[in-house]
């Protein structure tokens, strides 16, 4: 008999704040919170985009210890923090045995403030003056490291990075390990960080938002008038069990994965979104056809989109080749809010699959009719029965999740376990 | 657990076909060098070139030569090179099609640093006068999952693509991500590999921790000081039993099972007793379906650093127990270096063409084996093994990551 995965706890932070509660409202608000980035360093060039969803770090102190903290890079350090909030969340908090804990997290730049630190020691000051601790922090997979040395979970530990994909392709490999009973529980994080460096070769790839008449810098997506990102930083520690081990211990399910799936556009150019809509649309609907769900089944979009010029466009024609002469459904695509980060994403996208209400798709004024969709902007919008997460990454990747609420709901249409399908 | 004590617990997978090896290494390009040179006994690590490195503390790698870039891929990072040369092997050989659009096909890549050398040359730019020197194509290949991004590309790749990054277990991870895909029946074959190109980053960054040996590395040896690092690319065409014989396809070998663990003991250090990698072993074998017993061989992390490999031999006394002292040990890390990200495919790799030959390759590095160890390191020249059937091959990594696999002959 198939697995039934469950997420049974989610923490998240970023600019918003900390905690659910925290990116609900900055959701619905559907205002997003934007600081200066700090450019002394020189890295970027005039005129470029100067804003960035920055999380306040000094949040911090109250979920990782400043002992603990000391040791960490910034990314470990919100990857702890929110994990400490998930496990809050899912019931999981002091006293949990965590042998059977695995750990999978996302990124897609890794550990870049501390990279950027050894680089310049290495090649400034000369590579005797490289420090140990930076090193050891500078993989990408520091942070999945610190969660498990902050819990001593000893379960398989793992990180995937696959640009903007790394958020979904963590939750496919974590559910996987559920359904083949490798683990009795599994944590996803996600996580990302907004520091000078990184806003500013984004900037230099022409990838961020620019500034229009009135001097905002907004990610727009799916508009006409879309000009890029908005760089974020932030973490999200999704907890996973199966149902029956959430039961027995008592846990509500927020939602349930039902489903994953993975694909390739080898269109893609190696640092932007290629233009293989029609094969990657092919792609999602077998992924929709091998998963038994119709498209007329799924009452809610959740889209990576960004306000990329590329990316929104790949986006909208990838579901609209899905979906053929299908009316699509309601499209939220939280990032016009969250910025680019996939945690916020992640954790916003199964909050509203959960039947949370959302906010409406922020900077979203003008139908581009080469894409011709509008995304959910306000008004009457019914919890889900079922929702489609997609995530489209710059390079090529693809990656989706199925995900129901968590009641089960009998007689709904919506297949009960978990798989992986073929795409 | 001990040797001849029954694996029980999770239901064993089911085995996946091996038909086709690609390797780029110190040795030379493709897998015949690579084993031509594991066979000798000689070292492939030495001066370099990649980088000036006189100010560095050691001076010593095992650098390959990165393939031609083809047209249209002018801006890949040496890593990405590197796959795109091991992928192309691992292909012909398995005689599939160059471009993969009609197949079922996915892949699973493992690197650790990507196109960080390609990034260091930015970087220094940047630091320097006049900034605008830095020229931003040259980050166009810089990210970890480059590589793999590069193969999928290149070879019209529509099926799912992914990266581990977990440090120097990557790629074995990323083999077992594979093995789980193609059991659940989400594709029918894999390239599964990976690839790491020498940098500055690394280099330093071991050099920091005193991890790296200034003579090539001496795994298992009294004397032994640290590893050599090294740079390349393997990779594994991986697909079901069914998709191989529906094929006609020659099976090499098989991917029998996977399993991994984390010491959550400390950043950098094993656990002493290696009960993290230990479980990561016994979770390959339950994988595989078989007892510590049926080992025939094994192709251990084997980085040369002392706390590694006496935890290492800690973790194989635990699982072997008195057997031991009589089972054929090898580490290709002694012949080619570490690979980092790539290192657990080109082991892989290594471990099959022990099966092809017929003989375990030897671990060069000059000194005694550490007796202390108990252990009976293949050394001088290649092991004939007739009749070996299974083998595992293990990998260790920063934050206590453990990983690995167990693999089979085609017979």
């Amino acid at each position: 008999m198939s697995t039934t995965v469950v997420v049974t706890g989610i923490g998240v932070l970023g600019a918003f704040g900390a905690g659910r509660a925290a990116l609900l409202a900055g959701l619905q608000a559907g205002t997003p919170r934007l600081r200066e980035v700090e450019r002394s360093a020189g890295y970027h060039r005039a005129g470029g985009s100067r804003l960035a969803a920055l999380a306040d770090l000094a949040e911090l102190g109250a979920l990782v210890p400043p002992a603990l903290s000391r040791r960490m890079s910034p990314p470990a350090r919100m990857a702890v923090a929110a994990m400490q909030l998930a496990l809050a969340d899912a019931g999981l908090g002091a006293g949990v045995d965590h042998a059977s804990t695995a750990i999978v997290t996302g990124t897609a730049f890794g550990p870049a403030w501390v990279t950027e630190q050894l680089l310049r020691q290495i090649l400034a000051q000369g590579p005797e003056q490289a420090s140990p601790a930076l090193f050891t922090e500078s993989v990408a997979s520091a942070s999945a490291a610190q969660m498990a040395l902050a819990i001593r979970a000893r379960g398989p530990n793992q990180t995937l990075t696959q640009r903007e994909a790394s958020d979904l392709l963590a939750l496919g490999e974590a559910a996987r390990w559920i359904r083949e009973d490798r683990c009795e529980r599994v944590l996803v994080g996600v996580v990302e960080e907004g520091v000078p460096i990184l806003h500013a070769l984004l900037d230099r790839f022409q990838a961020l938002a620019r500034a229009d008449q009135s001097g905002a810098e907004r990610a727009r997506p799916f508009d006409l008038h879309r000009t890029g990102l908005i760089a974020a930083e932030g973490a999200a520690v999704v907890v996973l069990e199966s149902a029956a081990t959430a039961a027995a211990r008592g846990a509500h399910p927020l939602c349930r994965l039902l489903a994953h799936g993975a694909a390739f556009d080898p269109t893609a150019q190696a640092h932007d979104w290629g233009h293989g809509e029609v094969r990657l649309g092919k792609s999602l609907r077998r992924f929709l056809d091998r998963s038994g769900v119709a498209p007329q089944a799924i009452d809610l979009i959740v889209s990576g989109a960004s306000g990329t010029r590329l990316g929104d466009r790949l986006e909208a024609l990838t579901l609209r080749a899905a979906w053929g002469s299908l009316p699509l459904p309601p499209i939220l695509a939280p990032k016009g809010t969250t910025g680019e980060y996939g945690g916020g994403f992640l954790a916003a996208a199964l909050l509203a699959a959960a039947g949370e209400r959302p906010g409406p798709t922020a900077g979203f004024t003008t139908v581009d009719p080469e894409l011709g969709l509008a995304p959910w902007t306000g008004g009457d919008l019914a919890a889900p029965r079922l929702a489609l997460v997609s995530a489209l990454a710059s390079g090529g990747a693809a990656a989706w999740a199925l995900v129901a609420p968590g009641a089960t709901n009998a007689g709904s249409g919506t297949p009960a376990d978990s798989t992986a399908a073929r795409t | 657990m001990s040797a001849d004590r029954p694996v029980a617990g999770r239901t064993a997978g089911t085995p996946i076909a091996i038909t086709g090896l690609g390797a780029v290494s110190g040795y030379g390009d493709g897998v015949e060098a690579l084993w031509a040179g594991l066979a000798s006994g000689t070292s492939a690590i030495g001066p370099f070139a990649r980088f000036e490195h006189a100010r560095f503390r050691t001076q010593l790698a095992s650098e390959s030569r990165a393939p031609a870039a083809s047209a249209g891929m002018q801006r890949s990072s040496i890593a990405d090179r590197f796959a795109l040369g091991a992928a192309r092997e691992a292909l012909a050989q398995a005689g599939l099609p160059s471009q993969l659009d009609e197949l079922e096909c996915g892949i699973y890549f493992g690197s650790s640093t990507g196109g960080m050398f390609e990034s260091e040359s930015y970087f220094a730019d940047l630091l320097g006068e006049p900034r605008r020197a830095a020229r931003i194509g040259r980050l166009s290949a810089q990210q970890t999952c480059s590589p793999g991004e590069s193969v999928g590309r290149a070879h019209g790749v529509l099926g799912p693509v992914q990266t581990v990054a977990s440090a120097c277990a990557s790629a074995t991870l990323a083999m077992g991500n594979a093995l789980a895909a193609l059991r659940a029946g989400e594709i029918d074959i894999a390239l599964a590999g990976g690839s790491d190109s020498l940098c500055r980053l690394t280099y330093a960054g071991f050099n920091s921790l005193r991890a790296v040996d200034p003579r090539a590395c001496r795994p298992f040896r009294s004397e032994r000081e640290g590893m050599s690092i090294g740079e390349g690319a393997a990779v594994l065409v991986l697909e079901t039993a069914a998709s191989a014989r529906a094929r006609g396809a020659r099976v090499l070998g098989w991917l029998l099972g996977a399993g991994a663990s984390c010491d959550a003991h400390h950043m950098t250090a094993p656990d002493p007793q290696g009960a993290g990698i230990a479980r990561a072993v016994e979770a390959a074998l339950v994988d595989a379906g078989l007892a510590a017993a049926a080992i025939d061989f094994v192709n251990v992390h084997g980085t040369g650093t002392p706390h590694n490999d006496a935890a290492e031999a800690s973790m194989l006394r635990a699982i072997f127990g008195d057997r031991l002292s009589r089972l054929p040990l090898t580490s290709s890390k002694g012949a080619i270096g570490h690979y980092l990200g790539a290192a657990g495919a080109i082991e892989a790799v290594a471990t099959m063409l022990c099966f092809l030959h017929g003989a375990v390759h030897p671990t060069p590095g000059e000194g005694a084996v550490d007796p202390a160890l108990g252990l009976d390191l293949v050394t001088g020249s290649p092991r004939p093994l007739a009749g070996a059937r299974y083998a595992l091959s293990t990998n260790l990594a920063f934050g206590g990551t453990n990983a690995a696999v167990v693999l089979g002959s085609a017979t």
